[in-house]
């Protein structure tokens, strides 16, 4: 018998898939190794695939049961599990997609995962009214929600999300898949996300900000996609007046105090 | 005395896990126990699952004010001679310092090694170096949470032909060599008992001949599925999707004649029916704890 901790690193290695031979015997039993084995191999598979049709509700659905397990399977082959929360599996499934052979002809298909996987984190994150507050000057200051993420994307992934929902065939094939930069917010809303379109001045402000980048800093990259009456007229309406933004004006003696 | 509040909030648990029948608590039903605060003895979750922040955590800071909860944690690995992850461990007390639970458990098995972390219960050699192991992290995660936990007998397709001890031996010698308890699921007992061509009865005797019956805290229940392959052989599977079998009550039945009651847990994870259906289960092994419980008062009346 090898020591434990080689005997556990290739059977590991074995129930992925790996041919790695030199396995320990085992005792005469009815049941057969490969079957034996079977059963451990098809649940690793079954409980990571679940886990990431969980994450990845509208890859699923854009997809299907079928070729969705087929990509799991190859993710997992790729991308073995390295922890033991299933929740936080599939943080590279979105790059993986992009990447995949036999989804090559679904441009958009990444970046609808990075909108699934937003939202699941959204939905893993302290509720809305857990907020953390940005300094915008001396007089104000803006409240955001802690789960608030702005995805930078290439393709209307929250269009396709939102046509599939409503179950609208005709919306979602009239739906324009020429690429171009398109910002969106996602944030929790008691037991929901909330997915939010943002135009690029907007989109460039509120993604400098949530990185910890200055208000002067935010507005340069935000000026960099608009003139600057531009810029501020979308800073005001599509982040101040947000859902998702508190005002939070100071009070002179809380500055000096 | 004044004690510090729990770090989840406030207010404080229902109390330790009663000798009744609970219920495996999955996300399906948690609007349906928030609502209607359903009569069962008490509810058990996978502390894996609640290890984010999102709304089935903040459920659960609810429900532990009116339910006697367990934790029952399915990735610790405790059999992994690559020992137990810091930073796993570290959610984990974390989230029992919220909770309080009345009763912590994991399995007698290994999921992480090599860094693979594989979302499976997967079987140990029982010798001498394996206990080593899986006592040091047995008392690592003990050491970790101030408290004893509960090690399940864990379902089994395999053994390995150099295995110097029984289960019940190897269980046996880590509750003297860490004083953690047991977990003695009875659905297991029937579905390695039938892989590995061993009568379940039999194999229940033998725990109960090798474990002190003081160690065993908590006995689960659960439905398998069985599966005929092409040679005629009968693979059982452990996948909680169906309703106790008559076997399993059997076992059941006989574990509790020689225990005395004991908290004892239906687990349904593989299609979860409508909770009314888990409570008709509950109510079938409280009648079963009811039913021993007045024959042994019987006889001690005399």
């Amino acid at each position: 018998m090898p020591p434990l901790a080689e005997l556990q690193h290739r059977m590991a290695r074995a129930i992925l898939g790996a041919d790695v031979g030199g396995l320990p015997p085992l005792a005469p039993s009815p049941i057969p190794a490969k079957a034996a084995f079977g059963v451990h191999r098809n649940t690793v598979l079954s409980g990571l695939t679940k886990a990431l049709r969980l994450t990845f509700p509208t890859v699923d659905a854009l997809v299907g049961e079928a070729f969705f397990d087929q990509a799991a399977e190859a993710y997992v082959a790729d991308h073995p599990p390295r922890h033991a929360r299933l929740a936080v599996y599939g943080e590279a499934f979105p790059a993986f997609l992009e990447g995949y052979d036999l989804a090559a002809g679904l441009v958009y298909l990444g970046d609808v995962a990075r909108l699934d996987l937003a939202i699941d984190r959204a939905l893993n994150a302290p509720d809305a009214d857990v907020r953390r507050h940005v300094v915008i000057d001396a007089r104000v200051s803006l409240a955001l929600p802690v789960s608030l993420t702005v995805l930078p994307l290439s393709y209307p992934a929250d269009v396709i999300r939102a046509a599939l929902d409503a179950g609208d065939d005709e919306a979602l094939a009239a739906i324009d898949l020429v690429p171009q930069p398109r910002f969106v917010a996602v944030w929790r809303v008691g037991r929901e996300a909330a997915v939010l379109a943002l135009g690029q001045a907007a989109g460039l402000f509120l993604a400098s900000i949530l990185t910890g980048a200055a208000t002067d800093e935010a507005l340069a990259a935000a000026v960099a996609a608009a003139t600057p009456p531009e810029a501020l007229r979308a800073i005001q309406t599509e982040v101040f007046a947000a859902r998702f933004a508190q005002i939070i004006q100071i009070r002179h003696e809380d500055t000096t105090s | 005395m004044n004690t510090l509040p729990s770090p989840g909030g406030a207010a404080r648990p229902a109390g330790p896990v009663p000798a009744r029948a609970g219920i495996g608590l999955r996300f399906p039903h948690h609007q349906q126990v928030l609502a209607g605060r359903p009569d069962v003895g008490w509810l058990e979750v996978h502390p894996e699952n609640y290890l984010g922040a999102g709304p089935f955590t903040e459920d659960l800071d609810i429900i532990r004010r009116d339910y006697p909860i367990s934790l029952h944690a399915t990735g610790l690995s405790l059999g992994s001679a690559d020992g137990v992850d810091d930073a796993h461990l570290a959610d984990i007390v974390s989230l029992c310092r919220r909770v309080e639970p009345g009763l912590i458990s994991d399995h007698l098995s290994w999921s992480a090694g090599g860094g693979l972390h594989l979302p499976d219960l997967l079987p140990l050699p029982y010798d001498e170096e394996t206990l080593a192991v899986t006592a040091r992290n047995i008392n690592r995660v003990q050491t970790a949470l101030g408290r004893s936990i509960l090690i399940e007998n864990p379902s089994t397709y395999l053994a390995f032909a150099d295995s110097a001890l029984t289960e019940a031996q190897f269980l046996s010698e880590l509750v003297f060599a860490t004083g953690c308890g047991v977990l003695l699921d009875v659905n297991n007992i029937a579905v390695t008992g039938g892989n590995l061509g061993e009568a379940p009865a039999h194999r229940l005797e033998l725990l109960l001949d090798y474990v002190p019956p003081t160690a065993i805290g908590e006995i689960h229940l659960a439905g398998h599925a069985v599966q005929r392959l092409d040679d005629g052989v009968i693979l059982r599977i452990d996948d909680h999707g169906s309703p106790v079998s008559p076997e399993v009550w059997s076992l059941f039945e006989a574990a509790i004649a020689r225990l005395g009651p004991r908290p004892a847990l239906i687990e349904w994870d593989t299609d979860i029916p409508a909770f009314s259906v888990l409570q008709a289960e509950a109510a079938t092994a409280q009648s079963i704890l009811d039913r021993l419980a007045w024959r042994s008062a019987r006889a001690a009346a005399g």
